[in-house]
């Protein structure tokens, strides 16, 4: 079925044969994280102008350009790629599930069933949710999944910040694709600034969207340093290279932080 | 079936004296089931006497003869023409060594370098536990032996280092983590806490990232990846016990 075809991506194959699929795939996890670590510095920098709702709404203007409104799609990709796959990874990993294969059907069935109904919804733009009311069936998925991982990856010999990567991902696997659906359900959700300054004021939804930004932020980071390693074996630069993500990730979740609370 | 393929050896060599690597091209006509290495031995005592390469036990139990043939790391003892010709689906075969430590000469890498992180994690048993039989040689239950005996079978080719995502830097290796589990696992060793800080480092299991290439190359078809993961998951007993 889906795997039959899958053997025959022809970029793809000739790497698929020499190392097989799983490698084909750990490659393409890490180049949509590091995609993923773009976009969500990129978007932290983007929201910055909330503060100012004309300006705001005249950067949301140009997603009405044809190409932009595609990349905007093309965009859930790379999200639901590399959250499906890294709940692969998890499951391989860390619950001992090793039909991998059947699992690689899985990741891949299910993302275009996103990408396709992300896609129509972005089409439709006329759906609407209480906030509210969506957020909090969210987190209560997020935060269960999360739970439910807990147990699993939170051995103690584990280094702390492995184990916390882990549970961010189990968060995010639910947090970051419902992210990207609610604010495609209906344009002004995401594209009108006073529409999220009004969402923004309440609460809860500044908990959820606060507890999003520190999980993408350590996540991420926490994934450039491991690439890092991987490649350098100079201590020092290993080091400083590591401080130096750090910063750059402190500083996005200190502007993250800023403008959901003042808006 | 045909009995004779005409095929070109693409070779990347290496001269150590003048620091220089090239590529050079052998044609030969070989026969079906002649193995990578009789052709290396081909060209040596045909077209080439100065192309060097490594080999021992020529029974695929000794990991001298592991190099990359068309960017698969594998050993060349063990591949025939026309297993060769049937799986790349051509008669070019680029064949270079394999990259987990400096080159020596041509196909030929420092070995004693590659085994300096083997060694790093002592492949033995560090501290034995008291034999209930003294005088007699320690019996492992079969049950415990059947959860790790098939990781037994690794002859440290370093097929699987060469292919690994993780780049070798830092990392100790697939190889190396698999040898360090299997000693885990082994009811004799008491030393397990030493084994277990050396595999949860920067050099250990966070270096791995489950592209499960190692289990694809692996000669000897050792599930590498599995062994990996059961480290991660701290799962190192029977039926998945802690
Ligand atoms: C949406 C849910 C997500 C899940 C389930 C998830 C899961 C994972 C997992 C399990 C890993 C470890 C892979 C390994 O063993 O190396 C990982 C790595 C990584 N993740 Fe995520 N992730 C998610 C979202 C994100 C996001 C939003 C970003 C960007 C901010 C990101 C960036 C990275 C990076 C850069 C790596 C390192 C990749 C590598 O070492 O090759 N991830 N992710
Ligand atoms: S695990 Fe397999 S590929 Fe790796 S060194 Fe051992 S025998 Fe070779
Ligand atoms: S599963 Fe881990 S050790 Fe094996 S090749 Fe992939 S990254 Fe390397």
């Amino acid at each position: 079925m889906l795997a039959g075809k899958k053997f025959q991506v022809p970029l793809f194959s000739s790497s698929a044969k020499i190392k097989g699929w799983p490698y084909v795939i750990a490659w393409c996890h890490r180049i949509s994280g590091l995609l993923l670590v773009a976009f969500v510095l990129f978007h932290i920098y983007a929201i910055q102008s909330l503060g100012f709702p004309d300006r705001y709404n005249a950067d949301m203007k140009l997603y009405d350009f044809f190409i932009l409104r595609i990349l905007e799609w093309a965009l859930s990709i790379p999200v639901i790629f590399h959250a499906l796959n890294g709940g692969r990874l998890i499951l391989y990993e860390s619950f001992g599930v090793r039909d991998d294969r059947s699992m690689i059907e899985w990741l891949f069935g299910l993302a275009i069933l996103y990408v396709a109904i992300l896609g129509i919804l972005m089409l439709m733009g006329t759906q609407s949710v209480s906030p509210f009311f969506f957020w909090l069936l969210v987190m209560a998925g997020g935060l269960s999944l999360a739970s439910g991982a807990l147990s699993k990856v939170w051995d103690r010999r584990h280094s702390l910040p492995w184990r916390l990567q882990r549970l961010t991902a189990a968060f995010l696997l639910v947090m970051l694709p419902a992210h990207m659906l609610f604010m495609h359900l209906n344009p002004s959700m995401a594209k009108d600034a006073e529409a999220v300054v009004v969402r923004l004021q309440s609460g809860f939804m500044k908990f959820v969207d606060l507890l999003l930004l520190l999980a993408l932020v350590f996540h991420g980071g926490y994934g450039l340093v491991s690439i890092a390693k991987d490649y350098l074996s100079s201590r020092a630069l290993t080091v400083g290279l590591a401080v130096l993500i750090a910063l750059t990730m402190l500083v996005a979740a200190w502007a993250g932080i800023r403008i959901t609370l003042t808006v | 079936m045909r009995s004779r393929y005409s095929i070109t050896l693409r070779i990347k060599r290496y001269d150590p004296d003048r620091k220089r690597s090239w590529s050079q091209d052998y044609k030969l006509e070989a026969g079906r089931i002649l193995r990578f290495t009789d052709l290396f031995r081909k060209i040596n005592n045909e077209l080439d006497p100065t192309l060097a390469w490594n080999s021992s036990c020529e029974h695929a139990q000794c990991g001298t003869c592991a190099v990359k043939v068309n960017g698969k790391p594998l050993l060349a003892c063990e591949l025939l023409v026309e297993n060769a010709v049937a799986f790349f689906g051509t008669t070019l075969f680029r064949v270079e060594p394999i990259t987990i430590a400096p080159v020596v000469r041509d196909l030929i890498v420092d070995l004693e370098k590659a085994y300096e992180r083997i060694e790093k994690i002592k492949p033995y048993v560090i501290d034995p536990v008291e034999n209930p039989h003294p005088g007699n040689a320690y019996q492992v239950s079969p049950r415990d032996l059947e959860h790790y005996v098939e990781a037994t079978r690794c002859i440290n080719c370093f097929c699987c280092a060469t292919a690994c995502i993780s780049s070798h830097r830092g990392f100790m290796g697939p190889n190396a983590v698999l040898a360090s589990v299997v000693r885990i696992m082994d009811p004799r060793e008491s030393a397990k806490a030493e084994r277990l800080d050396m595999l949860y480092s920067d050099q250990g299991i966070y270096r791995c990232h489950t592209s499960m290439a190692c289990s694809f190359v692996c000669p000897k078809e050792i599930d590498v990846a599995h062994f990996i993961a059961l480290a991660k998951a701290g799962r190192f007993g029977a039926k998945g016990r802690k």
